[in-house]
């Protein structure tokens, strides 16, 4: 992993980026919040490493401007012992864990492969049902055929194909895909039309089964 | 040189003509019926003397009138290009349903399309004609090749078949993929464009949609 490390202590910040080099980490060491906010704006990371208390700017300043700038690299926070404000304050901020010093150098590598294998998983490209293929990076479909879809009809599938075993109401498929807009049950109604041609013309094995009572689910077709 | 189609261009004219004026009744039937054309336009052609010698060179094959009315079966070929997906699969029912036409062969690259993401429905048939054919036979039987289509796949089309005499564009790959991509994202528009058809139409709609 690539990882960016801010902390003012030389010798710890020495032992630690020592420590994660050997491990196999490329690491960038810098003294204090604001050059950890230069970094994190010149280059990508795969993690932040970053020590709460520093001079000319601390930790949770520099944790909130990196993620004011839309940057979601995963960010692990170091604090002292005892601090539960810190900790609290460093998780508002942006973090995703934290360690209090003093902490245990295997265990800090172990933190860090947890977020980076929580990233990956995060990022599923394809999602598959039957025959169907739903690849959320190019919005397209496929099964026989390959077919394009809306922005919308990528999240409002993801939402099916995340929830095969139960029916999902108008409402939820609301909340989910169209969050603080004005879009009403037909909007749903309508993209479920869309979604279930758009299955149709490529002949997917799978349906959208729609009831009025319960709501939406996907179903596999037997015997196409 | 003679022509490869020797003494059968006025049958295979004939037989085009015959088509065309069915797809012309159908259309005005349609039109009559639910005040809409079925289809957008319709084009017709005779296979060019030079591409049928191709062809059958292609093919491996000899270069005779015979070969080229009944191994090659597109010497007639007929265009329809529709506005939606459903009008073109209403034609291709009414054209299974042509007196004195048998369906030889049905292709649906529209349900499946080709990798490159080409769509088209094709149906190959065998018409009837007063006229004798190669074999001998009055009415004589000549193959004719209905090819139908929307719109966008229509365009479509044009631009692939531009990419197909260009071989020296250097980024053929990345050429081939986006419109493949292209292809792909018409397909959507068509199928929404369908949708959207049927909900405003529908009388029940857009509450129907059970098992979509």
């Amino acid at each position: 992993m690539k990882i960016l490390f801010a902390e003012d202590e030389h010798d710890l910040r020495d032992v630690v980026t020592a420590y994660l080099e050997l491990q196999g980490h490329t690491v960038t060491a810098v003294e204090n919040g604001q050059q950890a906010l230069r970094a994190a704006m010149s280059d990508a990371f795969d993690a932040i490493l970053m020590d709460v208390m520093m001079p000319v700017m601390d930790g949770l300043t520099a944790m909130r401007a990196i993620r004011e700038s839309g940057n979601t690299m995963p960010a692990l926070f170091l604090t002292a012992k005892g601090e539960v404000s810190d900790r609290v304050e460093g998780l508002d901020a942006g973090a995703d864990d934290y360690l209090t010093k003093p902490f245990a150098l295997e265990e800090l590598n172990a933190r860090l492969r947890a977020l980076d294998r929580r990233r990956r998983d995060y990022r599923v490209r394809v999602l598959s049902f039957g025959s169907l293929q739903l690849d959320t990076e190019a919005s397209e479909l496929r099964a026989r055929n390959a077919i394009g879809l809306s922005q919308k009809e990528v999240r409002l599938l993801c939402c099916l194909l995340s929830n095969t075993d139960r029916y999902i109401s108008a409402d939820e498929l609301l909340r989910e895909v169209w969050p603080g807009e004005s879009a009403g049950e037909e909007t749903v109604i309508m993209y479920i039309s869309f979604l279930g041609d758009k299955m149709k013309s490529i002949q997917a094995d799978a349906f959208i089964e729609a009831d009025r009572e319960r709501g939406f689910r996907l179903r596999e077709v037997q015997n196409v | 040189m003679a022509s490869i189609y020797g003494e059968y261009g006025p049958a295979l004219r004939k037989v085009m003509n015959r088509l065309t004026s069915e797809l012309e009744s159908f259309n005005l039937a349609h039109t009559r019926e639910h005040g809409e054309s079925l289809y957008d336009h319709l084009s017709g052609r005779i296979k060019d003397e030079e591409s049928m010698r191709e062809k059958l060179r292609r093919r491996g094959l000899e270069e005779s009138t015979r070969c080229a009315l009944r191994d090659i079966q597109d010497a007639v070929g007929i265009r329809v290009v529709c506005r939606f997906i459903d009008d073109v699969y209403e034609t291709v029912r009414l054209i299974r349903g042509i007196p004195g036409c048998t369906v030889v062969l049905e292709k649906d690259y529209i349900r499946n399309a080709k990798e490159n993401g080409y769509r088209s429905y094709h149906i190959i048939l065998e018409a009837e004609t007063d006229e004798p054919d190669p074999e001998g036979r009055t009415p004589g039987r000549f193959f004719a090749e209905i090819q139908l289509r929307t719109i966008a796949m229509d365009t479509w089309a044009a631009l692939e078949h531009e990419l197909k005499y260009k071989k020296d564009l250097g980024n053929m790959a990345l050429v081939g993929q986006e419109l493949r991509r292209c292809a792909n994202e018409l397909a959507a528009c068509d199928v929404s464009m369908q949708t959207l058809r049927r909900i405003i139409r529908g009388p029940e709609a857009p509450g129907k949609v059970n098992a979509v």
